[in-house]
């Protein structure tokens, strides 16, 4: 069995093939069918063959535990020439790496896709421009398996740029909402600093390992993470440990704006501005994870050194409690699960930091499904009541069984509660973090944010849950009388309901625990204990115990239709307002952007204006009027012709006769 | 001493066969212009097919005629032979033979009713059968008279159309400036032979040119007389500047795919010679800085200082000349071929730097810019032939609209335009960046080729842009004559495929030349490492 399944590693590439295929069909053709919704079945049949034959393979990698199975193609190679900037040469690779990692990857984004593709048929019904938005969802999902799949740190970065690329179409989708627009535009420039940092780490290892001394050849072989079934830059020392931290940071700084951790978190909330479906990929299978994942492929494959390791667990755990504490006030349903998305990858962040990789993409995994469950739960009820106020729905349970009951169990789930997946991923984060703070007590403050962050997950989800479904009625009549979604978008929702139950209890399944729990000698980064298995019993009761009190501070505050006031004068005011201003870091963008930013802008636009453009345009004119003057070179007289030719002649003539031998440069002299 | 077997002319049997058997149907009254056209496809196929096999391509390489010890041998083994077998000739016939295919099978597509037909495919082999042979010279005067054999079935096939006088206008200018440059090779060839006693590349080029303190010794002096000549003599088949002012009034006033013949085919014939004549002795100073040098004619007139360093000089320059005028003279045009003939001087500029670098990578590089040019420029010629047929003209302006009306050809034009002007995901970027890389790589001056270069690629994407804006941006005018009735815009989609008459052949040869301009842009090893294997071979066999 398990050699029948390896057989099909060599075709991974067919995984993100196949959605690509969508993308060029729905592309070219979509709207030349003659139903738009069409173009959505196809999507949708790309997104399935990727799921077939994504968890085939990474059930084959979990029946042959811990092997590689790369398989490359050189598509440019440049030899090198022993001196100069590539004495090796370096070559570009295109190729697939079936691995543990992506394995679990695999998984999570062709299950997770396929069914926000299937939901979208229901969802996208009402809208303009469907072949439009099903060529570029087809081609977020092909981008992302490819950066999944890649084997190589350029091939991940061309990738990863495919994926921002995407997603500042999809979520600037309603472009002609300038909020929509500019949220796409903050989205794809907030990453790009991260990319630019990203793209600087790469040269850094370039320089490292390609250029001389042990590691060379990396370049030549065209960056690839595996060699001959072993890391390529396994136990290889660096030359020079100040520049290797350096690099990366810079992968934390990539990191961090494609998976929205503090700083660059700002964009992910306003990111909502794209259709809800879009949100569901974003944040749980697609873009966001790709900085987690690209934390574990380097925390894997280069290493990380033990000043990386701390910065990457405060900025994980700071982010952790950040965003948490600003889902604790918003009203609208989709920021509040926003937030939470950038909560919970702090913990990601935080589990690869302290050096349990695959804790972390434990994690990952668990949240895919219970976090797209929560938005796809979120979107089918904005679907009904055509609302995204919190503060205007209410009783939905009774008229949306289905939604409500899903919305639920990916709230348990959030919130760590057993036997729900989150509990056990979300322990585990906890417990390897603990253990890692036994030997780095600086780690111990940003345990206690972790923890701390484990009650107000619990609040803030149970308090959209009751507001938006608990109650009698809607709590703003004129809000359309809410019906149960179509098939299409209910199967999504149950399925993942489901998914968000077992994905936890999956890991216990020896095969498939296995992947997360691959014995040591697969992770080769010396130091790092790759998993963690231990558990306490005190430190799962602590973090149960969390979730639960804030479950029922939730309920306490908003169950059963209450709504609960804070008081004008009550000293907890400020803080609200501090939370739902998002502390002011939004407004410090701003007034920044306008005050600074602007007036930088503006003297830059006068010198771009008069001098550059100026510049430009004189050489523009100036090569237009010498082209004009030139032209008349081509009289079409041929005897022109013939005499430009005896000119020519000439010119050679008096060079090498005259010229080359006064000059012993030139061979003379 | 390797004896060279007949098999290595199999290639030309089949053009040769397939025109000739096209000339005795014509003269028993037999015409049908799809016989013909056929035929001609055929023989090129085959002969296609056989270079590939003499290639040692994987599924075709049991085929192959010619020895494997044969292909590449040494040099200096040869002997007084005419001819020599080098992977990198096999590479250039396989690229002539790439562009007189693409050219046949479109003018398939050709009036049924047009005479002459015959002639047109004959000559057309003609001249692909002289490329094929000039690519397997070891001689100069071997060399010059396959060169002539294409020469002179070009300049009648600029002019076969008789009735256009502007056809025939450009094979009078052509066949002047063409004789007047093949007089200049064939004197520089005699003065070589008067200087050094010999006419075989490889003792000519490793015989040392004294170029030290004047006066020049009598030899040296006629010998650097008849090497000017010859750059200019060759330089006017690769229409590097200055002698490139016919190409702009041939290419223009020729029909279409003859334009594409000449800018894909025969263009590269002489670049072909510039690499055969002038590579030994550049390659050759460069290892007299280790070596002395072996004297092979008994005629050297010794010593150091060396013939390389003024002829790298001399190409380099010409390349940044050719490729600046080209893209300086190609800013203002308004007419779509003379547009397309001055972008297509620029790019042998661009194909020049690699003679002048003269490493292998710089030499792997040139044939793969010349391999993209095929598909680039050929193919665009092959678009404004198809969309001159559907009454469109010839003007930039009159393309307003043809992107939407037009979507196959519109968007293969794009893409041609695109791949031309360097944009990633098509074959013209790799094969900049390739060869950029090369220059760099080499360092020294070689460096500013490269600099040169990237600012020509970004002064020529204001040219190409600006078609791409006419074709997709502007609306034609209501009731213009460039749209056929029936034509409405911002209506219904027009289906994609709507070929709209332009015929199969021809839509056929444009859509290889998009496939191949993507698949070799995503997946270039495929070709490049033949290519760079083509060049450590010509380097380790010269």
């Amino acid at each position: 069995m398990s050699g029948t399944l390896s057989a099909l590693f060599p075709w991974a590439f067919l995984v993100p093939l196949a959605p690509t295929l969508a993308f060029v069909i729905i592309g070219l053709f979509g709207r030349r069918m003659q139903r738009l919704e069409w173009g959505g079945w196809v999507a949708v049949g790309g997104a399935f063959v990727a799921m077939v034959l994504g968890v085939l393979i990474a059930v084959g990698e979990m029946l042959s535990p811990g092997t590689y199975s790369d398989r490359s193609v050189a598509w440019l190679t440049l030899p090198g020439n022993g001196t100069g900037a590539f004495p090796h040469g370096f070559s570009l690779v295109m190729g697939t790496l079936v691995d543990p990692l992506s394995a679990i990857m695999l998984i999570v984004v062709t299950v997770v896709g396929f069914l926000v593709m299937l939901f979208s048929i229901g969802y996208m019904h009402r809208d303009q421009g469907l072949p439009r938005y099903y060529a570029e969802l087809s081609l977020f999902l092909a981008s992302m398996l490819g950066l999944v799949l890649a084997d190589n740190l350029l091939q991940f970065f061309l990738f990863w740029e495919l994926v921002g690329v995407c997603s500042y179409f999809l979520i600037g989708f309603y472009y002609a909402k300038p909020s929509a627009a500019s949220a796409a535009k903050e989205a794809f420039l907030v990453t790009r600093i991260g990319d630019v940092l990203f793209l600087l780490g790469i040269f850094i290892y370039f320089d490292l390992f390609a250029t001389a001394g042990p590691g060379a050849g990396w370049a030549a072989s065209g960056f690839l993470f595996v060699s001959h079934g072993a890391p390529f830059l396994a136990g290889v020392p660096v030359s020079n440990a100040t520049l290797f931290t350096v690099a990366g940071l810079m992968m934390l700084g990539g990191a961090a704006g494609k998976s929205a951790q503090f700083p660059l978190d700002v964009w992910l909330p306003d990111a909502m501005e794209g259709p809800t479906t879009v949100s569901a990929l974003i944040h749980a299978a697609t873009m966001v994870a790709a900085g987690v994942y690209l934390l574990a492929v380097v925390s894997v494959f280069i290493g990380f050194t033990a000043t990386d390791q701390l910065l990457i667990v405060a900025i994980g755990g700071f982010t952790t409690f950040w965003a948490a504490s600003m889902a604790l006030v918003h009203r609208d349903i989709k920021r509040v699960i926003a937030y939470s998305t950038v909560s919970q990858l702090g913990y990601m962040v935080l589990a690869v930091g302290a050096g349990f990789t695959m804790v972390g993409l434990y994690h990952l995994f668990t949240h895919a499904f219970f976090k797209a469950l929560l938005f796809l739960a979120a979107g089918a009820v904005i679907h009904a009541v055509e609302t995204q106020d919190l503060f205007k729905m209410g009783g939905l349970r009774k008229s949306m069984r289905i939604t409500s009951i899903g919305f639920l169990i990916g709230a348990l789930s959030l919130s760590g509660i057993p036997p729900f997946a989150g509990f056990f991923s979300k322990d585990d984060v906890l417990g390897s973090v603990y253990q890692a703070a036994q030997s780095h007590p600086a780690y111990w403050p940003f345990l206690i944010l972790a923890y701390a962050t484990v009650f107000m997950t619990a609040y803030y989800i149970f308090r959209a849950w009751f507001l938006a479904f608990s109650g009698d009625h809607p709590r703003d009549p004129t809000l359309p009388h809410a019906h149960e979604a179509p098939w299409t978008m209910t199967v999504p929702i149950v399925i993942l309901s489901g998914l968000a139950i077992v994905a936890g209890l999956l890991a216990f399944v020896p095969q498939f625990g296995g992947l997360f729990r691959a014995g040591a000698g697969f992770l080769p980064t010396p130091g790092v204990p790759p998993t963690y298995t231990t558990t306490s019993l005190l430190l799962s009761g602590l973090s149960v115990g969390l979730g639960l009190t804030g479950i029922l501070t939730a309920y306490v505050l908003w169950g059963n239709g209450r709504v609960f006031t804070l008081a004008e004068s009550s000293a907890v005011q400020p803080i609200r307002r501090l939370l739902l201003e998002r502390y002011y870091v939004k407004a410090g963008v701003d007034w920044f952007g306008l005050r600074v930013v602007y007036t930088v802008s503006r003297f830059l636009a006068f010198v771009d204006e008069y001098i550059i453009d100026g510049t430009v345009h004189g050489f523009e004119r100036m090569f237009s009027e010498l082209s004009t003057r030139a032209r008349r070179v081509q009289s079409g007289v041929v005897l022109d012709y013939a005499a430009y030719v005896v000119v020519g002649l000439a010119i050679f003539l008096v060079f090498l006769y005259l010229v080359v031998p006064a000059f012993p440069a030139l061979g003379g002299g | 001493m390797t004896a060279i077997p007949w098999t290595v002319f199999v290639p030309e049997l089949f053009l040769l066969g397939a025109a000739l058997l096209i000339f005795l149907l014509d003269s028993v009254g037999f015409r049908w212009l799809e016989v013909f056209g056929g035929l001609a496809t055929g023989g090129i196929v085959l002969a296609l097919l056989a270079v590939l096999a003499d290639l040692r391509f994987a599924p075709l390489a049991a085929f192959a005629t010619v020895p494997a010890n044969v292909v590449d041998a040494p040099w200096s083994q040869l002997g007084g032979s005419l001819v020599a077998v080098t992977s990198f000739g096999l590479v250039f016939q396989a690229i002539f033979l790439t562009s007189a295919l693409l050219v046949s099978l479109s003018s398939l597509s050709r009036p049924t009713k047009e005479k002459g037909a015959a002639i047109f495919f004959g000559l057309l082999l003609f001249a692909t059968l002289g490329m094929t042979l000039a690519a397997l010279s070891a001689d100069l005067i071997f060399l010059l008279l396959s060169i002539e054999i294409t020469g002179i079935s070009t300049y009648l096939l600029v002019g076969y159309t008789r009735r256009d006088p502007r056809g025939l206008e450009a094979a009078m200018k052509f066949y002047i400036i063409g004789a007047l440059s093949a007089a200049l090779s064939f004197f520089g060839a005699s003065l070589l032979y008067a200087a050094y006693g010999t006419t075989s590349l490889y003792a000519l080029g490793t015989t040392v040119v004294y170029l030290g303190h004047p006066p020049l010794d009598g030899a040296t002096s006629i010998a650097l007389l008849g090497y000017a000549f010859l750059i200019v003599g060759i330089g006017f088949k690769v229409t590097a500047v200055p002698f490139q002012a016919w190409a702009v009034d041939v290419y223009d006033g020729a029909p279409s795919d003859v334009s594409a013949f000449l800018a894909g085919g025969s263009k590269k014939v002489g670049l072909f010679g510039y690499f055969l004549v002038f590579l030994v002795p550049i390659l050759f100073a460069g290892r007299l800085a280790t070596a002395p040098p072996a004297c092979p004619v008994g005629l050297c007139v010794t010593l150091h200082p060396d013939f390389g360093v003024p002829l790298q000089v001399i190409f380099g320059v010409m390349a940044i000349v050719t490729m600046t005028v080209g893209n300086v003279l190609a800013l203002q045009q308004s007419e779509m071929k003379r547009m397309l003939a001055y972008s297509s001087i620029s790019q042998a500029g661009y194909m020049l730097i690699g003679l002048a670098v003269a490493t292998s990578p710089a030499i792997a590089g040139a044939l793969l810019q010349i391999f993209a040019h095929v598909f680039m420029k050929a193919g665009a010629f092959l678009v404004v032939g198809a969309v001159a047929g559907l009454g469109i003209g010839s003007k930039i302006e009159d393309w307003k609209g043809v992107g939407l009306r037009y979507p196959y050809l519109g968007l293969s034009f794009a893409v041609m335009l695109l791949s031309l002007a360097g944009v990633p995901l098509t074959v013209g970027f790799v094969s900049k960046f390739v060869l950029f890389s090369a220059a760099v790589q080499a360092q020294g001056w070689f460096v500013w080729l490269a600099v040169a270069g990237l600012l020509n690629s970004a002064l020529s994407v204001f040219y190409y842009a600006r078609v791409l804006r006419v074709m997709y941006m502007e609306r034609p005018e209501p009731r213009s004559a460039a749209l056929p009735s029936g034509a409405v815009l911002g209506g219904s989609e027009p289906p994609l495929l709507a070929l709209g008459g332009i015929g199969y052949g021809r839509a056929i040869a444009i859509g290889i030349a998009v496939v191949a301009i993507f698949a070799f842009g995503v997946y270039p090893q495929v070709v490049l490492s033949t290519f760079q294997n083509a060049a450590n071979h010509l380097l380790q066999a010269l």
